[in-house]
């Protein structure tokens, strides 16, 4: 009985907002990346109701999680993060769900399948990147002061937060429900973690797991990746046992919300080879 | 020159547009959607000492520094999409000469007619000086942060020696203050003999559901009590009547119906005062117990729910166990009878038949503990009825805790009712386990008890002979003044919420009424034994059906070779066929302990599958952890039931672990046991 209510107040499914729609297999998990939340994929999602199972959340920090799940020493490892994705599927009793991850998310989603076999049969990695600061012969694109950079940024930026990054008020006019959502999680931003979460997306190293993945995996490249550059994503390709490789037409770090059009068509060719 | 010569208006050429956007004391910028710089004035180009040619057709996001540039991917060009501006970022951007220059940046979208966005508008604003006194102010955030930590700290202690001092202070205060919260719904009344007259306060008038105000002037007795509940009239008359001659204090409890019919339970006590030996007035209280008496009604109900909830988690365990043997068994069938190898057929049909039968017994047995009858002596050997509740008694107490049942030999028949007697087992267990948080051995032991006149005297019982069924646990014990108390109603040492404090009261009233005794012996830190003595009964015993447990240790032929941990010998051989199928070698372990001296021997195993739920004081995963000591690199699936998916399923798994839930399809276990092993 005990353990029952510990389970019930530790639900997963609340503590990472998850949002489920659709009923048809394969069940299809989309998770956000770093500085997003779970609305990153509403140009995306939505295009897989009719034929699969979407499964939308935040990471805890992100978005309307709860903050209160927050563990320092547990969120300063991707390991963390993949746990909580293991809970889910376990939860929610996936088997072969395809996991979409962008950014960061793609590894987290990455050590998640590894832990818990058979609760992901196929990975879609947007814009992956398995170490950011480069290493000897590795380009990961950025530098260990470029990582302190970003930090300062974010301190300089999230210290007047609410009036940096508050929505402007002319741009609502067409969507006010999801500006509102938006803002608010942005006003949720705690600076604490999201610097927490910066430090460990970006100083992250994940690059031993990689050949571990035996998965169909599809690796989608966009042109001109500020964040994740195409050496990358060809060290992604050339590491992962079993991957296809796409360099799309879109530019940028976010494809699925400068191009959803294209991130859509391309996943549904994948999950339909 | 004058100011005149200079001044004429109408020689100087006016301001252009052009100028205003060149030369403006902020830089502007146009790009494309992703960035591309298609305009920029030339105060933004003096800024970072760069040409025009150097920065059109470039991305804006490479000017920016690194981070700046994360920051701008993941947090701005989000907002921007949705928005369509963000405003005053503060990011540095790179300058010719390798400085930097903070900025504040605007973003905007430009749209078309149809309402497309077709370029960026950026506004950059030099926050030079800003930035220093950002840095000023997060350095004073800083210290100020340190400071109320300090100050916190301090506090803290000081708190702790305030605490320390005005503890017992406190305590007396508490005490005052519980008091006063437990006589709400206190009243006091005198009795008048002589005038046959109550006078009361208006605690009692509301509380005996009289015409209010009237309590100093009085009622008369028969008005006072008008609204007594019938049934208790006659005791509350007889009490009255033995309080006009008896001295001392009277105690009695009764119910009084109000208007709207409910009913108030009342606890009056009172004093008689004598005068030359004739009862001249009485006086007392009376309290209202009604609340008491509903949370005992909730209480019994909790209890009730307690007890179904200690056994669901394990039966849910055990019937999928079954399940998983009659489904097994039958994918078995059908693919053997596809095969055409009848032969093997009848043995499924058996293992099928079998689990089927023991999820009959197993209902059977959950049915006669849950019915609650007044109590039915029987002449019962207390020996079977334990073996009997031994696997129901596993379940309840899980994994963690090991089972020892030690039964006298010839033990002597008792007079009881059996299914009472198994209830009021099953809550002495549940007890020891819950007395042991961290698992230990729970030891149910019986023995015919000879008490002569002294022993008699020292367990507080009469002389005979007695059947003792004896419950010792491993675990945290009890100081002398808990033992006292434990037969309380509502007592409990558990956390609230958890325990009802009826179950050793229950067990107790049972065990009286069967004419028996119940004895205690704790000690802090070293466990506690409950002993309960029944009276000896010469009778024929009633037969029970009753079942056996078979398990152990068979290895098989060659190839890959797979270790099966499952206390439910059916799964055990459905694993050890497929397995076979496959051609593996299968060795069999029915519990933790039999399971890890394999694992700890020098045997090669490819593959352990194990439940998780076991038997023999580790569970399935303790289990696998404990064999990767010495095996690091050794493959485990765990197979389940849902209860103990916590155990495993935390995120926990490590690599080369997999979990697979009970009941499984065949071939799902197949394409898992393929994928974890090379066959």
């Amino acid at each position: 009985m005990e353990e029952w209510v510990r389970r019930s107040l530790l639900n997963p499914l609340l503590r990472n907002n998850v949002l489920i729609s659709g009923q048809a297999e394969p069940t299809i998990v989309f998770s956000h990346g770093f500085g997003c939340d779970l609305s990153a994929w509403s140009e995306v999602a939505p295009a897989f109701e009719a034929e699969a199972r979407v499964i939308l959340f935040d990471h805890v920090g992100s978005g309307r999680s709860d903050i209160s799940a927050y563990d320092l020493s547990k969120y300063a490892r991707l390991d963390g993060y993949a746990e909580d994705i293991v809970e889910l599927a376990t939860e929610l009793a996936l088997e072969d769900a395809v996991f979409v991850g962008h950014s960061v998310a793609a590894m987290i989603g990455m050590l998640a399948a590894l832990k818990a076999p058979g609760r992901f049969g196929r990975m879609v990695m947007v814009c992956p990147s398995p170490r950011y600061v480069d290493d000897e012969d590795y380009v990961g694109g950025f530098s260990r002061a470029d990582i302190d950079d970003l930090l300062q940024v974010l301190d300089s930026n999230f210290m007047g937060w609410s009036r940096a990054v508050a929505p402007g008020i002319m741009g609502n006019v067409g969507r006010p429900e999801l500006a509102q959502a938006l803002s608010d999680s942005f006003c949720r931003t705690d600076p604490d973690i999201a610097r927490a979460f910066a430090r460990v997306t970006f100083l992250s190293d994940v690059r031993a797991a990689v050949p571990r993945l035996a998965l169909p995996t599809l690796i989608l490249q966009t042109q001109s990746d500020m964040i994740a550059p195409v050496e990358v994503g060809e060290y992604m390709h050339a590491t992962l046992p079993d991957s296809a490789f796409v360099l799309m037409e879109a530019t940028g770090h976010c494809p699925h919300m400068s191009a959803p059009e294209e991130t859509v068509a391309a996943i549904k060719r994948f999950l339909a080879s | 020159m004058t100011s005149t010569d200079a001044a004429d208006p109408m020689i100087l050429p006016e301001e252009t547009l052009d100028e205003l956007y060149d030369r403006a004391p902020c830089g502007y910028l146009t790009t494309t959607v992703p960035g591309e710089i298609i305009r920029v004035n030339t105060t933004f180009l003096e800024w970072l000492g760069l040409t025009r040619e150097a920065v059109v057709g470039r991305r804006l996001q490479s000017l920016l520094t690194p981070g700046a540039r994360i920051f701008y991917e993941t947090h701005c060009a989000l907002q921007l999409r949705r928005e369509g501006m963000v405003r005053q970022i503060s990011m540095d951007l790179s300058r010719a000469d390798g400085g930097k220059l903070p900025a504040l940046i605007d973003w905007r979208t430009l749209k078309n007619a149809e309402g497309e966005v077709i370029g960026l508008r950026v506004l950059v604003v030099n926050a030079t000086d800003r930035r220093a006194y950002e840095r000023e102010l997060v350095a004073e955030r800083e210290r100020a942060k340190a400071t109320a930590e300090a100050l916190r700290e301090l506090n803290e202690t000081l708190e702790n020696r305030v605490e320390q001092r005005t503890r017992e202070l406190r305590d007396t205060m508490d005490f005052a203050r519980l008091a006063l919260g437990a006589v709400g719904g206190v009243g006091v009344w005198t009795y008048d003999v002589a005038s046959d007259r109550f006078v009361c306060d208006d605690n009692i008038a509301a509380l005996y559901a009289l015409e209010p105000g009237r309590g100093s002037a009085g009622y008369s007795a028969a008005e006072f009590l008008q609204h007594l509940h019938p049934d208790d009239a006659v005791a509350l008359n007889t009490t009255m009547t033995r309080g006009l001659v008896d001295a001392g204090d009277l105690e009695l409890e009764y119910r009084i119906r109000h208007a709207d019919g409910s009913i108030r339970w009342v606890l009056s006590r009172g004093h008689t005062y004598f005068e030359d030996g004739v009862a001249v007035r009485r006086t007392g209280v009376g309290v209202d117990m009604t609340k008491q008496r509903l949370l005992e009604e909730q209480f019994r109900q909790a209890q009730k729910m307690e007890a179904v909830g200690q056994l669901t988690g394990g039966l849910a365990h055990d019937f999928n166990n079954l399940l998983a043997g009659i489904s097994g068994s039958l994918e078995m069938m059908e693919a053997r009878i596809s095969q055409g190898r009848l032969a093997d057929v009848d043995r499924y049909m058996g293992a099928a038949k079998g689990a089927a039968r023991r999820a009959a017994a197993l209902t059977h047995r959950l049915l006669a503990f849950s019915r609650r009858q007044t109590l039915d002596p029987k002449t019962t050997d207390v020996n079977r009825l334990v073996t009997s509740m031994q696997e129901l008694i596993q379940r309840a107490m899980g994994p963690g805790v090991v089972i020892e049942v030690v039964g006298a030999p010839g033990l002597w028949p008792a007079l009881v009712d059996p299914p009472q007697l198994e209830n009021a087992l099953l809550n002495l267990c549940i007890n020891a386990r819950d007395a042991m948080p961290d698992g230990g051995r729970v030891t149910i032991e019986t023995a015919n008890k000879v008490l002569d006149a002294q022993a008699a005297r020292q367990h507080d019982m009469p002389e005979g002979h007695y059947v003792s069924l004896s419950v010792t646990d491993t675990g945290v014990g009890m100081a002398p003044q808990l033992v006292a108390r434990v037969f309380e109603p509502f007592f409990t040492t558990k956390p609230i919420g958890e325990g009802t404090g009826l179950g050793l009261s229950m067990t107790y009233g049972f065990v009286r009424q069967s004419g028996g005794q119940i004895r205690i012996y704790s000690e802090v830190g070293r466990g506690t034994t409950v002993s309960i003595y029944l009276p000896r009964h010469d009778g024929e015993v009633i037969e029970d059906e009753d079942q056996a447990v078979p398990s152990v240790l068979v290895p098989a032929e060659e190839g890959k070779t797979v270790l099966v941990v499952d206390d439910e010998p059916t799964v055990r051989m459905l694993l050890a066929d497929i397995l076979g199928d496959l051609g593996c070698s299968v060795i069999e372990a029915a519990d933790s302990n039999a399971g890890l001296k394999i694992l700890q021997s020098d045997v090669s195993i490819d593959l352990l599958i194990t439940d998780v739920g076991l038997p023999g004081g580790m569970n399935g995963r303790q289990m696998a952890d404990a064999a990767r000591v010495s095996r690091p690199g050794l493959t485990v699936l765990f197979i389940t039931g849902y209860a103990e998916n916590a155990v495993v399923g935390h995120g926990h798994l490590e690599p080369g672990m997999a979990l697979l839930t009970k009941p499984f399809a065949v071939e799902t276990m197949v394409t898992r046991i393929r994928s974890m092993i090379e066959i």
